[in-house]
């Protein structure tokens, strides 16, 4: 395969994997409204955010220098199609809560299918465990984040035509800008494991059920 | 036809035309400013004066002796920060001024110590700067922020001159920041730089206004609340974490916990009657690095007040008072002091939990009962 369909390739999988049915509605936490599913889901960022910095330093140690330098510092160019976390503070603290979850559950599905590709091509059998074993953990993320959605009402996302990423032939892409790649998609994965922690955060502080009238029963009982 | 002259105008004119025909000097030039390098040699030359002219140097006033001159040069070796000064020298006979140089000694600077953090997260960023070692002469510093290819403006702060403050712009950021500084001054520069993650320089300040206080009805409990630092903008949607610590003063371990949310706690396991000093950390619970460890709140638990007792030990029980730091805990058994006199027995055991002071008067006032 040539190297240079890498990315296009990529897109073309992760627009059959977009089709693949999401994790149906989880109906039993709709008794107990969405604030238990919301701590699953934050939890679940934390435990993947501790498991990428493992995988992360395996990954770019293998890539080589200077990938797995800390002061590496690229600008950014390529890598055009990854979801990025990054947006301006009032926009991000005035996002409504299905935009809020729908922009994490549409990040985490394209940064789901960049990560199989990479797996695809990863040379050692213990580099392709982790990852494998990363991405079944991403999968469980994205189920939680669409049972949020589900107990929230809102419905899953479902690409428009025209904006999901579209099987282009690209550039021939030479070694070292595939690892450029490479270390964007892990960049951007880890910098969207925190954004997640503080929407699913935000997200939680809103759904919170009135838990000071619980302590105060409490306090009653002389507690 | 002019008015006469106030007489204090004259006096000023008068001395004004003195000072000038002292110094027998025209035109007054401005002293040549120079900068010399700490343990070097220099070599002055009388402003436009020969080789051989005959002049006289003087520094601060003072005159200098001949045998530092080369000529009508003046030959400082070995540089030290006491050669810093006012140079003159004057033409021997007339005593009229030549030339004045004011000579700064310093040190070029060495590369200069720089770190920023963010207090105030996700508002923005501050950077401090210094020298690890002075140069004895006026520096220049300049900041430069870049954000990618970005250039963001560095505002400095108004009472701190060596700290700058940069707002953030966008959050979530994959792309790190390199802030630059330079410090130059009149004998040479130098620079350094640092590039960090948004996420990585994350600290907060120590959290504010702790408080320990005892709990009535429970020697071993004190009840600690904090405030979270007032320069975090937004704890509603980025929460703080806190740990604790605590220790008796009497003992070098701490004990720790930490809490996920709320801003208060129960320490449940003190020793009674002791004092105990408490301090408390924050950080934000997902990124960054913990504070600072707050001020110190001391506090003892709650302890009984002791039964006034209706013997002659009761004088003595006043300076063992609860507040003692190191008085045991109180018992509801009240020694008697009459138990005392008949040779241990089945009351020994009852001294152990009593106060020292309590039963030397106890013991004393049994003494004196034997010797009547």
């Amino acid at each position: 395969m040539d190297e240079g369909d890498s990315w296009g390739m990529l897109a073309c999988l992760c627009t059959v994997l977009w089709h693949l049915p999401a994790v149906p509605a989880l109906n039993r936490t709709g008794d107990l409204g969405p604030g238990p599913s919301i701590q699953k889901t934050y939890d679940l960022t934390r435990y993947l955010e501790h498991q990428l910095r493992s995988l992360a330093g395996t990954y770019l140690n293998y890539l080589g220098p200077p990938f797995n330098e800390p002061d590496f510092n690229p600008p950014r160019l390529g890598a055009e199609t990854l979801p990025r976390a990054t947006v301006d503070l009032e926009v991000w603290r005035s996002l409504n809560d299905k935009l809020r979850l729908t922009q994490n559950y549409e990040a985490y599905s394209h940064l789901l299918c960049y990560l199989r590709g990479l797996n695809r091509q990863a040379a050692t059998a213990e580099l392709r465990r982790s990852l494998a074993h990363f991405c079944t953990s991403l999968q469980g993320l994205l189920g939680s984040i669409a049972g949020v959605m589900a107990a929230l009402g809102y419905p899953l996302p479902q690409p428009l035509p025209g904006t999901e990423p579209t099987w282009t032939p690209g550039p021939a892409h030479s070694d070292f800008l595939q690892k450029m790649d490479d270390f964007w998609l892990l960049k951007e994965l880890q910098t969207w494991l925190w954004r997640s922690a503080k929407d699913f955060n935000r997200l939680k502080k809103k759904m919170q059920p009135p838990a000071a009238a619980v302590t105060l029963h409490l306090g009653a009982h002389g507690f | 036809m002019a008015a006469p002259v106030p007489w204090a105008c004259c006096a000023v004119l008068a001395a004004a035309a003195a000072v000038v025909y002292t110094q027998r000097h025209s035109p007054q030039e401005a002293p040549h400013v120079q900068y010399e390098r700490l343990g070097s040699d220099v070599t002055l030359p009388c402003g436009t004066a020969n080789w051989d002219a005959a002049v006289t140097w003087r520094v601060n006033g003072t005159d200098l002796a001949p045998d530092l001159l080369n000529g009508s040069q003046l030959v400082l070796r070995g540089l030290e920060l006491g050669h810093s000064g006012l140079y003159a020298c004057f033409h021997r006979d007339s005593w009229h001024l030549r030339h004045q140089v004011l000579l700064h000694v310093g040190l070029p600077p060495r590369e200069p110590v720089l770190s920023c953090r963010s207090n105030t997260y996700p508002k923005g960023f501050y950077c401090n700067w210094h020298l690890p070692t002075p140069t004895y002469i006026p520096n220049t510093f300049n900041v430069t922020v870049l954000h990618g290819s970005k250039i963001m403006v560095c505002e400095k702060d108004p009472a701190l001159k060596n700290r700058c403050h940069i707002r953030y712009m966008h959050l979530f950021s994959t792309i790190k920041y390199k802030v630059s500084i330079s410090v130059s001054n009149a004998l040479g520069h130098n620079a350094t730089a640092i590039t960090f993650d948004e996420f990585t320089i994350v600290k907060p300040d120590p959290p504010e206004n702790v408080v320990a206080r005892p709990v009535p009805s429970n020697p071993r409990r004190l009840e600690v609340t904090w405030q979270t630092p007032s320069t975090w903008p937004d704890p509603e949607s980025f929460p703080l974490k806190f740990f604790l610590r605590y220790r008796p003063l009497i003992l070098d371990q701490w004990q720790h916990v930490e809490l996920s949310d709320g801003t208060a706690h129960t320490i449940t396991d003190a020793y009674a009657g002791k004092e105990y000093i408490i301090q408390v950390a924050a950080k934000d619970n997902e990124i960054g690095t913990w504070s600072d460890w707050s001020v110190a709140a001391h506090a003892t638990p709650w302890t009984e007040e002791p039964r006034h007792l209706t013997t002659e030990a009761q004088a003595a029980e006043t300076t063992t008072s609860t507040t003692s730091s190191l008085a045991p805990p109180p018992t509801t058994k009240i020694c008697d002091p009459g138990e005392l006199g008949s040779g241990g027995g089945p009351s020994a055991p009852f001294l152990v939990s009593v106060p020292v002071t309590l039963a030397l008067a106890a013991a004393a006032a049994t003494a004196s009962n034997l010797l009547i």
